[in-house]
């Protein structure tokens, strides 16, 4: 009995080294608000990546601190911006939207207001507006995470 | 939407405003109100109200601001009104250089990442200016890059850009009164209701209108105006801190500032247009923002590429 409340206080202050630098633990869950991002090994925004999510994923939130957060999901350990994540559940078009805003009060639906179909609406009567231009330069401007990391440390940056 | 029916849509979105402080939001008198308010404007029946104001509470979360998804469909329908009058640069070395500068200044910003991601754009024109468009998309003038002295000028510039992302200055151009983003908000989610029920159509004109007229407002604010001064003095501040924060020199913005001070601005548009006076913005930031002294030794392989690249 001696010996497991002794694991119990072991694990129990392991969880607190690993977790104290980031901050006081939180562990709620949260939904993804941007497009794509990645879960990163460290809190860095060009950090190596370990998983991949997606807007309207579901994530827990273990602990936060300076602007990142320590999240699990799918399995999977790691770091994501706040900025990528919301307390806001998100749900995508055709997941039976209507019933969860009408049990929800707060609840972001995506893929409505301005929204691809609303931007698609517009073009048909913005016609000098340079759409084709836009879809461009979003495909040219992508750089990659190990590209700036090469970038950085070349230029004696911190990032 | 007809500007008659537009006023319409505005005085009872005021209304209800007006309704929720007067009444505080989660009095019946206030649901009452609203209810009649937003089943007589079309947008939702009278059915649907209650889900679309769940508790009260629903307007109160409308008012708060425009989702990141709806920040980059408006930024990029903002863009390409932007690309109706300059075009990109075609340089894909350029465009690199110029996206990893950005993404770092954008990486250590407390908004590093956006709904579909940053993107610096380099338009070809020879007139100073730099701008930025709800969501990311910061635009800076091959004009501009000539000014510019080294790389860590290049991310003071847009670092003050990136600044106003952060800082929502060009979403909040729409209104500052908080209405739009109801409008917005309480529109789609009567959308979204509407379209789940098969038996109701959904009109989706209302929506495109206010969105057209809020491209019109950020694109007018960008070009013609220009982001209040004190705007443009807390995006210089929180520049500054970006550069710090990444390990540029802060004080680049402070010499790019000067440049342009000393520069003859012959036209007097573009980024001249739009900001306050580049000495004044320097006093400001001198004053608020504490520089490295002694300044920063200028790196070498930062001024290398700078100048294979750029110049």
């Amino acid at each position: 009995m001696q010996y497991i409340r002794c694991r119990a206080v072991l694990l129990k202050t392991l969880v607190a080294f690993v977790f104290l630098p980031y901050g006081v633990a939180v562990s709620e869950q949260r939904w993804v608000q941007v497009r794509e991002s990645s879960v990163r090994v460290k809190p860095v925004f060009y950090s190596a990546a370990v998983s991949g999510v997606r807007y309207g994923d579901l994530i827990s939130v273990i602990s936060e601190d300076n602007g990142w957060a320590q999240v699990q999901v799918k399995g999977k350990a790691g770091f994501l911006p706040l900025a990528a994540v919301t307390t806001t559940r998100v749900v995508l078009s055709g997941k039976g939207a209507a019933k969860i805003l009408a049990d929800e009060s707060d609840v972001v639906l995506a893929g409505k207001g301005f929204s691809k179909e609303i931007e698609e609406q517009y073009r048909r009567s913005a016609v000098a507006a340079r759409f084709d231009l836009v879809d461009k330069v979003e495909r040219q401007c992508r750089v990659t995470s190990r590209e700036v990391e090469v970038f950085v440390g070349a230029g004696g940056l911190q990032g | 939407m007809t500007s008659i029916h537009k006023r319409g849509f505005y005085s009872l979105l005021l209304l209800i405003s007006a309704s929720s402080c007067f009444f505080g939001c989660q009095s019946a008198a206030f649901k009452q109100i609203t209810s009649r308010v937003l089943a007589e404007t079309g947008y939702v029946n009278s059915s649907q109200v209650d889900s679309v104001l769940g508790a009260g509470g629903k307007l109160i979360k409308a008012q708060e601001s425009l989702t990141p998804e709806q920040e980059y469909y408006l930024g990029r329908a903002v863009s390409a009104q932007l690309f109706a009058r300059f075009s990109p640069v075609s340089s894909t070395e350029l465009i690199q250089y110029v996206n990893r500068v950005g993404a770092i200044v954008a990486g250590v910003s407390e908004l590093p990442e956006t709904f579909g991601g940053y993107h610096f754009i380099v338009v070809d024109s020879p007139e100073v200016n730099a701008m930025s468009a709800p969501g990311g998309f910061v635009f800076i003038s091959t004009g501009f890059l000539k000014e510019i002295p080294d790389e860590d000028g290049l991310a003071a510039v847009l670092a003050h850009e990136v600044a106003h992302v952060v800082k929502r200055h060009g979403a909040n151009a729409i209104s500052n009164s908080n209405l739009f983003s109801a409008i917005a908000d309480v529109t789609s989610a009567g959308v979204s209701i509407a379209k789940s029920n098969t038996s109701s159509s959904v009109d989706l004109a209302p929506i495109t209108s206010l969105f057209e007229d809020s491209v019109t407002g950020v694109v007018d604010k960008l070009l013609t105006k220009g982001f209040d001064r004190s705007q443009e003095y807390e995006a210089d501040l929180y520049a500054a801190e970006l550069l710090q924060r990444a390990g540029y020199d802060p004080k680049a913005l402070v010499r790019v500032l000067e440049i342009l001070e000393k520069r003859t601005n012959a036209d007097g548009g573009g980024w001249y247009a739009t900001h306050p006076s580049p000495g004044n913005r320097v006093d400001e930031l001198e004053d608020d923002f504490a520089m490295p002294n002694p300044p920063l030794p200028l790196s070498a392989v930062r001024a290398a590429r700078f100048s294979a690249i750029v110049r």
